[in-house]
């Protein structure tokens, strides 16, 4: 028996047949087994927080270095280009004020308006193909939570789509992007009664940084260059959020039309995002808080 | 083995797994191609477990796997076509990677710096293909999962590439790991003593 136990095969395979059921127990909804990993994040966020600071503030001061000569010469354009954009300006304000208009119109402000958006920097990004899945620094300490069968989007500071959360712990999201395959979203193009589709994410489109658009019907195809943005259908996203853009469309086999689109947003580039929770999601947290607070407050 | 060195290994491990774990989540842009990056944390596994032996690897391994599992835990399709995170498979990746990296050779070969990069070289080749495969297979049984890689993208968009990346990192890796720690000299005391018994082969590096 003993040496049974020190024989490194047998330690082996009995280590990962132990792991293997842990992965089973953990991927059962409510599994406890996720609790478990809540106290690592007490030792290694601090050390993770420190590497990124350090890692800012070397890559920021060699960059002052580097960049010291190419801004004396940018200036001089720059000065330049001041000039050409006075004159921009005040074209653009007029501009301003037809879109003053035109978002009213639209209600584009009433759409948004029924969402909460909370703000979070990027914890942690992928670490391989595979682990792909991004952490942000707010989670139900913060007020979000996350039921079964919800999803709420995730955009970045420009307010394009990014990906959605899917899971939700105490100080910390974790957010599917955008490329993944198993994200899924409905789209449209940006115009009045533009034709929606699916855009999901795709294995082989991944690495270039696309996603393919299906669900295309044969008569409404649209565009290369064709803004996309979500479609509101299905109630998962709210409707007009950027997403990217058509970049080719496939019309080889008409019963199945496929186009790739390039997202606007750029994930190897993201320090800060934003979650989209909508109100009536928010006063059922407020209230399922405050059932907990009268089950705790009975209990004691 | 003397105290301090005992509490030298455990620092400089801990260094490490925190660091290298910390970099890889936190600057993904470093070293890239085709939008992959060097797995430092696999690197250093494989190598720690074939330098240092089994039950450091394992050790080591199975930490840097859990680490993983928080920082950025695989997200998988379900049967019921929802997403979510799985916990246990970087743990489980890691564990595999040690007792692959602590096995490679060691037994009839003398370990040395070549087939420590060899090491790292099939680590990577047999884990990416057998990620591969497994996605593929777990496609198959997922109806709303689709994996339409071919065979000539998956070499060369993401074996081959993941593979050059790793080997191109395990380079600084292997003389940190020789050179700064964990062990004085970069030899594991315990390995030489298993060497006088017969019980393995032993490296010279």
């Amino acid at each position: 028996m003993r040496k049974l136990l020190t024989n490194k095969r047998f330690l082996t395979v009995v280590s990962l047949l132990i792991i293997l059921a842990v992965i089973i127990l953990g991927s059962f909804p409510g599994s406890p087994l996720n609790v478990v990993l809540k106290p690592i994040g007490a030792v290694v966020n601090p050390i993770q927080k420190v590497v990124k600071y350090t890692g800012n503030s070397i890559s920021g001061f060699w960059a002052a270095l580097t960049d010291g000569i190419a801004i004396r010469n940018e200036n001089e354009q720059l000065r330049a280009e001041i000039a050409e954009l006075q004159y921009q300006l005040t074209q653009n304000e007029e501009a301003a004020i037809r879109y003053e208009e035109l978002q009213e119109a639209f209600h584009i402000r009433e759409v948004f308006s029924n969402y909460d958006i909370f703000g979070a920097s990027v914890l942690s990004r992928d670490s391989d193909e595979w682990f792909s899945v991004i952490r942000a620094g707010v989670g139900n300490s913060d007020g979000i939570y996350l039921e079964q069968g919800q999803s709420l989007a995730v955009v970045d500071v420009r307010m394009n789509l990014v990906g959605r959360v899917i899971e939700v712990n105490e100080d910390d999201s974790v957010i599917l992007m955008l490329l993944h395959e198993g994200f899924q979203v409905s789209g449209k193009v940006n115009a009045v009664n533009g034709a929606t589709f699916i855009i999901t994410g795709d294995a082989s489109l991944k690495q270039q940084g696309l996603c393919l658009v299906t669900g295309i019907d044969p008569d409404v195809i649209p565009n290369v260059g064709d803004e996309i943005v979500t479609s509101g259908e299905g109630g998962l996203f709210p409707q007009g959020i950027p997403i990217g853009v058509i970049e080719s469309v496939d019309t080889s086999n008409e019963l199945n039309i496929t186009a790739t689109l390039r997202p606007y947003s750029d994930i190897a580039d993201l320090n800060d995002i934003f979650i989209m929770v909508p109100f009536d999601e928010l006063e059922n947290m407020e209230m399922l808080s405050e059932e907990v607070y009268e089950t705790v407050s009975t209990d004691s | 083995m003397k105290r301090s060195a005992q509490i030298r290994k455990y620092v400089v491990y801990a260094v490490y797994l925190l660091l290298f774990s910390s970099v890889q989540v936190t600057f993904p842009g470093f070293l890239t191609l085709y939008g992959l990056h060097a797995d430092l944390m696999f690197i250093m596994v494989v190598l720690v477990a074939y330098m240092f032996g089994f039950w450091d690897g394992i050790v080591f391994g199975a930490l840097a796997g859990i680490i993983r599992d928080y920082f950025s835990a695989p997200s998988v399709t379900g049967l019921d076509g929802s997403v979510n995170t799985a916990i246990g498979i970087g743990l489980f990746v890691m564990v595999a990677a040690a007792a692959f990296g602590s096995s490679f050779f060691t037994v009839r070969i003398e370990r040395n710096f070549i087939l420590a990069f060899v090491s790292v070289v099939a680590a990577t080749l047999l884990y990416k293909s057998v990620g591969h495969l497994v996605i593929f297979l777990w496609s198959q049984i997922v109806p709303s999962l689709v994996y339409n890689l071919e065979f000539s993208q998956i070499f060369l968009k993401s074996i081959l590439p993941q593979t050059l990346l790793n080997l191109y990192a395990a380079v600084p890796i292997y003389l940190l790991l020789r050179f700064i720690g964990p062990y004085k000299g970069g030899v594991n005391p315990v390995l030489i003593d298993e060497k006088r018994k017969g019980d393995n082969s032993w490296l010279t590096m």
